[in-house]
């Protein structure tokens, strides 16, 4: 790992953490919402974007992770700091039993996202009809601004928080990626009976990148419960999660370190931005969301980040 | 030496009368009070849109009626402006839309209509002491929490199923008991579940049977094997409790395959008091019964305001009467406080005694955040209106029951 690989994580996220300087709450509540979705996206990133295994079932994994830490909380009066590395445990080991069933049936591909996707359906249903997630009543935590509790008064608190899982996901990816286990998951991506005749374990690759990516995604989900205090199945499993991580990873760009928080900030600040603009037309945002992601697949296909590094290699060509 | 005269001219006169309006323009400005923002949060996109943009409607006509009738005189005649915001159906916006009108200024926040909504967006108003009053959401949890900022002026669930249990048996008493048989359909989320397991667990102590309980996913594209496991079950009650459009579908559905038991008694429905329902679907809708959130039918105001919707060519559903009195209710508050100050608006609303909505309740006294006037009321669609049965103090209409085929 080099210091110019780090640099402009190191520069982002420095910048990010030292907005509560100088920002209202209503950014920081915004940075705060569109960073636990960027950190969810940095989970389906590692699966999806270096491994290739495209899942649109991220949802059971986020879900997991922020039904655990409620749930621990409310029911079971755990710490909440505990809870939360509990809801990262059983994420991580919901999306390797996911992993199992389905990588061992050898489901590949669009056979391999339906799959994820009847997961995180059959999660949603059982929690809505559940009495222990409190059913279609949701869960609440109750509000007790402390740092025991991981709530905090100040927004500043939970972005610093969230800011600081990125960091830590962001040097593990970026460890991966330089890694022998990042280039087992690439090769397995780009040709799974190439990469099985080179000797690589396919499927204890692709266990070890959904255990991860589970834990990952757990994290944010179990971040969302802290930061809104409120759960209910079609929050929690509902399908909204599992798209907004893919969108954000492929925007941002699949298989980068920041293509995932870079693809979140824009998404959502554009959107935000429009908002503000163009208050007055209901929707507009949710529009021009749509237009975004029409263009970036048409348009940008690496990606933000895949399209920022492409300019500078061609600004470095004589 | 010159002396000099001070001579004023017809000239002079008009002139310095013409400039004392001038003058006396900046003792006028100061006199005005300023705006008293009230935060309004609409799930105005996504699923809930048709009601947030019902519930927009409520709360601007509101303003226009407080405005128009001079503003809040405690303050002065200040002039209520309303901040609009899109909780975009869903909790997280919710927040974030809380977070923006916090830094408008607003003094309180009305809305919210999903129980999920209210429940986020109170609780993020919660950090500010901002007050926040519920127009629809009728989760019990969310009066539950000890938030001394939040308030519903609506009944909440438990209020609304005690009612709606204690009228059927009522109305079936009155008839000469000829619904002995049920079957509940339910959606599959919040009230749902929570009414069905509640009916599930009441209805045999007041002597009904409960042949079965049929969940349902929202959205739902098709009814039909709902309505054929009622046609064969055969109950003399069915007791929906859906959204808008599974309703519909259900209430069309049995109209087609002339399924038609002794009566449908909804609860907390979404379409069974909803006249685009009665308008649509006018054989569907004939008939059908609610216990839900509705306007007093014998105030003047809420004729005078259903007039003014209609023939404005607007929807007229409940969101409208509870979201213009839940505005009047805050204008109220900040009138008592004599400041636009959320501290003291929250005691105000606290010990409120307000009766200038146009809801059928009681007199308004809030106990931990919930008022105890609040009450839901019967309603029957009757020759294509809307009509209420029950409470007898509001009603403007006998019930028709049971329904003959």
């Amino acid at each position: 790992m080099k210091a110019r690989d780090i640099l402009p994580l190191a520069l982002l996220l420095g910048a990010l953490a030292l907005t509560p300087l100088f920002a209202s709450n209503l950014l920081l509540n915004f940075l705060v919402s569109a960073l636990i979705i960027a950190l969810g996206a940095q989970g389906w990133n590692l699966l999806g974007g270096y491994g290739g295994q495209l899942s649109f079932g991220h949802a059971a994994l986020f879900g997991t992770g922020a039904y655990a830490t409620a749930i621990l909380q409310t029911t079971f009066g755990v710490n909440a700091w505990v809870g939360f590395a509990c809801g990262i445990a059983l994420a991580a080991l919901t999306g390797w039993m996911i992993g199992f069933l389905s990588f061992r049936a050898r489901l590949r591909g669009s056979y391999f996202a339906l799959v994820t996707l009847a997961f995180a359906e059959v999660l949603r249903i059982l929690a809505n009809a559940a009495g222990f997630t409190g059913g279609a009543a949701g869960l609440l935590i109750k509000l007790e601004p402390s740092f025991a509790n991981f709530q905090f008064a100040s927004r500043a608190g939970m972005l610093w928080v969230v800011l600081a899982c990125i960091l830590g996901v962001s040097l593990l990816t970026l460890w991966i990626d330089r890694g022998r286990f990042g280039a087992q998951l690439v090769a397995v991506r780009e040709n799974e009976d190439a990469a099985r005749a080179l000797g690589v374990d396919v499927l204890a690759t692709k266990l070890r990148a959904i255990a991860l990516s589970g834990a990952i995604t757990g994290a944010a989900g179990g971040l969302y419960a802290q930061n809104f205090l409120y759960l209910d199945a079609n929050i929690a499993y509902g399908t909204w999660i599992s798209v907004e991580v893919l969108i954000a990873a492929i925007v941002g760009g699949l298989g980068t370190v920041l293509g995932p928080v870079v693809g979140a900030l824009a998404l959502h600040g554009v959107g935000e931005v429009t908002k503000g603009l163009l208050g007055w037309m209901t929707g507009v945002d949710l529009m021009l969301f749509g237009v975004i992601l029409i263009a970036a697949v048409a348009f940008v296909p690496a990606g933000l980040v895949g399209a920022l590094r492409r300019l500078r290699m061609r600004r470095a060509t004589p | 030496m010159s002396t000099s005269r001070l001579t004023i001219t017809r000239r002079t006169a008009l002139r310095a009368g013409a400039l004392l309006p001038t003058l006396a323009m900046p003792g006028l400005l100061r006199a005005q009070p300023a705006a008293v923002k009230i935060g309004i949060l609409q799930p105005l996109t996504g699923a809930l849109a048709q009601d947030g943009d019902l519930g927009r409607l409520g709360a601007t006509l509101a303003a226009e009626a407080i405005n128009g009738a001079g503003g809040i005189q405690a303050l002065g005649g200040a002039k209520v402006e309303l901040v609009v915001a899109d909780a975009r159906s869903n909790p997280e916006a919710a927040v974030q839309e809380v977070e923006k009108l916090q830094a408008e200024g607003v003094v309180a926040i009305v809305g919210g209509f999903a129980s999920p909504i209210c429940l986020a967006a109170s609780q993020a108003a919660a950090r500010y002491d901002l007050p926040y009053i519920v127009d629809v959401g009728v989760s019990d949890q969310i009066t539950a929490r000890g938030l001394r900022n939040t308030f519903r002026f609506a009944p909440g669930f438990g209020m609304v199923t005690g009612t709606a249990l204690e009228n059927l048996v009522r109305l079936n008493d009155d008839a000469g008991k000829p619904c002995k048989t049920v079957v509940l359909v339910h959606e599959d989320g919040l009230f749902g579940s929570g009414l069905a397991r509640l009916l599930q667990a009441e209805l045999p102590k007041r002597g009904f049977e409960v042949l079965e309980t049929i969940a349902h996913p929202t959205p739902a594209r098709d009814m039909s094997n709902v309505a054929l496991r009622i046609r064969s079950l055969r109950p003399d009650l069915v007791i929906p409790s859906s959204y808008y459009g599974e309703f519909v579908l259900l209430a069309r559905t049995m109209r087609q395959q002339r399924i038609r038991p002794k009566g449908i008694y909804a609860v907390l429905n979404g379409a069974a008091s909803n006249y685009r329902f009665v308008k649509e679907f006018p054989d569907a809708a004939e008939a059908v019964m609610d216990c839900n959130h509705w306007h007093d039918p014998r105030s003047e105001e809420a004729k005078a305001l259903k007039a003014k919707v209609d023939a404005d060519g607007r929807l007229w559903a409940y969101n409208v009467p509870l979201n213009y009195s839940c505005v009047k209710l805050v204008a109220d508050a900040v009138g008592r406080a004599g400041a636009a100050d959320r501290n003291k608006v929250i005691e105000a609303l606290a010990t409120s005694d307000f009766s200038g909505h146009i809801l059928p309740y009681g007199p308004t006294k809030f106990v931990n955040g919930q008022n105890q006037g609040a009450a839901p009321v019967n309603t029957q669609v009757q020759g294509g209106d809307i009509k209420v049965i029950f409470p007898d103090a509001f009603a403007d209409a006998k019930p028709v029951f049971p329904v003959q085929g």
